[in-house]
């Protein structure tokens, strides 16, 4: 009883940083219409950048989350019109033609680390969250703890952001229809632009987390990359709670395969209930799948 | 182009020096050619379902890894049987998978088959490193054949048969017509009578079977397989950038972008012994192409489409108004 939930208590708290990663990701596609491929990637970026700041500054890596907002929020805006671009451009298929291009963009990122960082496996270490606080029986190591804070922090904000200030409600009423909002004054490029910028902010913020309570390696996005979608697609698009439920859905269920299961079906089961989620229910899950 | 008579004149030819090519290349370039015949023939068949019905998917590996994986556990110590039936059993493994996963699957449009496809692949990729049969992520060998024209041979034929099927089904029949009615509108399709299920399941199967027939005679090729050598992620993405690069939805695109990208992978690979500077340079040609040149490389041959990539530039330059010239929207 006590592993069963010790596997779940851990299962959660890494749960909340993949809502921190698929929040941002599931605005995009909302508002961009845009299935980004690259979000595992800018996880993986996260850490490096996490990584090789801390070795540079001595800086602990808590105290450069601020600064890989920064960074890629920076990066997003920059790389928003060129999707925005492509989605509406006159192709012949704009949204498969913007699937490839962030797949593109995906394939870049990872590559270029492999080539100029190589393959090794890079380990962030913080002075945060040394102390491992216990619940009854079950141990909570202190930096999940923390991190799981953070990432509640930073959700909580990001929804004051976008249901109690005028960008947020415009940023709504995009992802709701854009054309309509368009027709209402609404700068659909520049908010299209300044929630990928966002998206990228968050995702690689959460990325620095993920270095330091794992590691990070040039090939670690793959996996994220799978987490995002897997929590969009079971939450629904849309629905902000539903990312809240599948992300903690997503660290139960891998904390508990790879417990009791085994750690190298893992993946297996994760992929395999994102085939099924998408096959049974295409429409109950992903309210606008046939959109695409 | 001429008229039909000195096109099959020039497609004899041309085959007629694809088959002399063994007595004229060295082993290093013969192998390179093997190699460039069974990515043209890969991304042929990629193109049936990505370019024809206009459905992306990211899974191909998977029919590629259980045509090698056929090979690989038919021909091994454990059965010791003849190549043809190992690759027959390959082909029509992944067609039967195609067609059982291609009906759910392809209710889905756009991205999430994508997904789906792309999760689906990954999952045979976790159970291949999982079960016994396939030797877990250590892999299997394969009895070796040191002939290596004997697999150019069968590179060739495989490749001709694929690109004769694909021309003869989706150039010169109702198949073709139907297909394309599907990708331009299924809403359209479907009230014409055509059942546009049926359509995409074929066009699918058609296009899984095919690499599997690749998957065997490359696992008999190089005799040794793993799960990330022929299930990996790369080798369906190497199929889509081939085939964008090329000319999405055209008969010769996937020919064009075989022959380019895996040249470009071999001089790599020669030049600086590295192959993750190529991933790089997948991404970015995708990434250039989608901005540039959406239409291809087959665009860019005088007088049958439109030269996006002088447009684009022109346009970037001033000279030309957004819109001028545009008289054709659709490819």
């Amino acid at each position: 009883m006590t592993l069963l939930l010790q596997t779940i208590a851990n299962g959660v708290l890494i749960g909340g940083l993949y809502v921190g990663i698929a929040i941002g990701f599931a605005l995009a596609f909302g508002v961009l219409d845009v299935v980004d491929f690259a979000v595992g990637e800018w996880v993986m970026l996260g850490g490096f950048l996490g990584f090789y700041l801390w070795q540079w500054l001595g800086v602990d890596p808590f105290f450069l989350l601020p600064v890989a907002f920064l960074v890629f929020g920076v990066a997003g805006y920059l790389l928003a019109p060129l999707i925005y671009r492509v989605r509406s451009g006159s192709y012949a298929r704009p949204a498969l033609m913007a699937l490839a291009f962030t797949f593109g963009i995906s394939l870049i990122m990872r590559g270029s680390t492999l080539t100029l960082l190589g393959f090794n496996t890079r380990t962030v270490t913080t002075q945060v969250g040394q102390q491992t606080f216990m619940l009854g029986q079950i141990a909570l190591p202190g930096l999940r703890v923390v991190a799981f804070a953070f990432a509640l922090l930073v959700i909580a904000a990001f929804l004051i952001f976008l249901y109690r200030t005028r960008l947020g409600l415009a940023i709504r009423a995009v992802a709701q229809n854009r054309q309509t909002a368009g027709l209402m004054g609404i700068d659909v490029k520049r908010v299209s632009a300044i929630v990928y910028a966002l998206y990228a902010a968050l995702t690689g913020m959460v990325g620095v987390l993920m270095a330091a309570i794992y590691s990070v390696n040039a090939e670690v996005g793959i996996r994220y990359t799978l987490f995002a979608f897997f929590v969009v697609v079971l939450a629904g698009l849309g629905s902000i709670s539903g990312v809240l439920a599948a992300g903690l859905f997503l660290g139960i269920l891998e904390a508990l395969s790879a417990v009791y299961v085994g750690g190298s079906y893992t993946y297996l089961i994760v992929f395999g209930v994102l085939y099924l989620a998408l096959v049974v229910s295409p429409h109950g899950l992903l309210r606008r799948g046939a959109r695409v | 182009m001429g008229a039909a008579v000195p096109r099959i004149a020039l497609v004899l030819l041309g085959l007629a020096v694809l088959a002399s090519l063994p007595f004229v290349l060295d082993p290093y370039w013969l192998r390179i050619a093997t190699g460039i015949l069974m990515w043209a023939g890969l991304a042929c068949a990629w193109n049936i379902i990505g370019g024809y019905a206009g459905y992306i998917s990211f899974g191909h590996s998977a029919f590629f890894g259980i045509g090698a994986y056929a090979a690989g556990i038919l021909m091994g110590n454990r059965y010791g049987l003849p190549f043809g039936v190992a690759l027959l059993v390959g082909v029509v493994a992944a067609s039967v998978v195609a067609a059982l996963i291609g009906w759910p699957t392809l209710r889905l449009r756009g991205a999430y088959f994508a997904i789906a496809t792309w999760a689906f692949a990954e999952m045979l990729l976790q159970l291949a490193n999982i079960l016994e049969i396939t030797g877990g992520t250590a892999g299997l060998t394969l009895p070796p054949l040191l002939d290596e024209r004997f697999f150019f041979y069968a590179m060739l034929v495989a490749a001709v048969v694929t690109y004769g099927a694909s021309y003869f089904l989706l150039e010169r029949s109702r198949f073709g017509y139907r297909l394309k009615a599907v990708r331009d509108s299924e809403v359209a399709a479907e009230s014409l009578g055509i059942n546009t299920t049926l359509v995409k399941i074929q066009a699918f199967v058609l296009s899984a079977a095919i690499p599997a027939a690749f998957g065997s005679i490359y696992a008999y090729w190089i005799t040794f397989i793993n799960p990330t050598s022929v299930l990996g992620a790369y080798i369906a993405d190497q199929m889509v950038v081939m085939v964008l690069l090329g000319g999405l939805g055209h008969f010769w695109g996937p020919a064009i972008g075989a022959v380019s990208m895996y040249l470009v992978n071999r001089i790599i690979w020669t030049e600086w012994a590295n192959t993750t500077a190529y991933i790089a340079i997948l991404g970015a040609v995708i990434a250039a192409v989608v901005l540039f040149l959406p239409d291809g490389l087959v665009s860019l041959w005088p007088g049958t489409r439109r030269l996006r990539l002088v447009r684009a530039l022109a346009r970037q330059m001033g000279r030309l108004s957004p819109r001028t010239g545009t008289a054709e929207e659709k490819p």
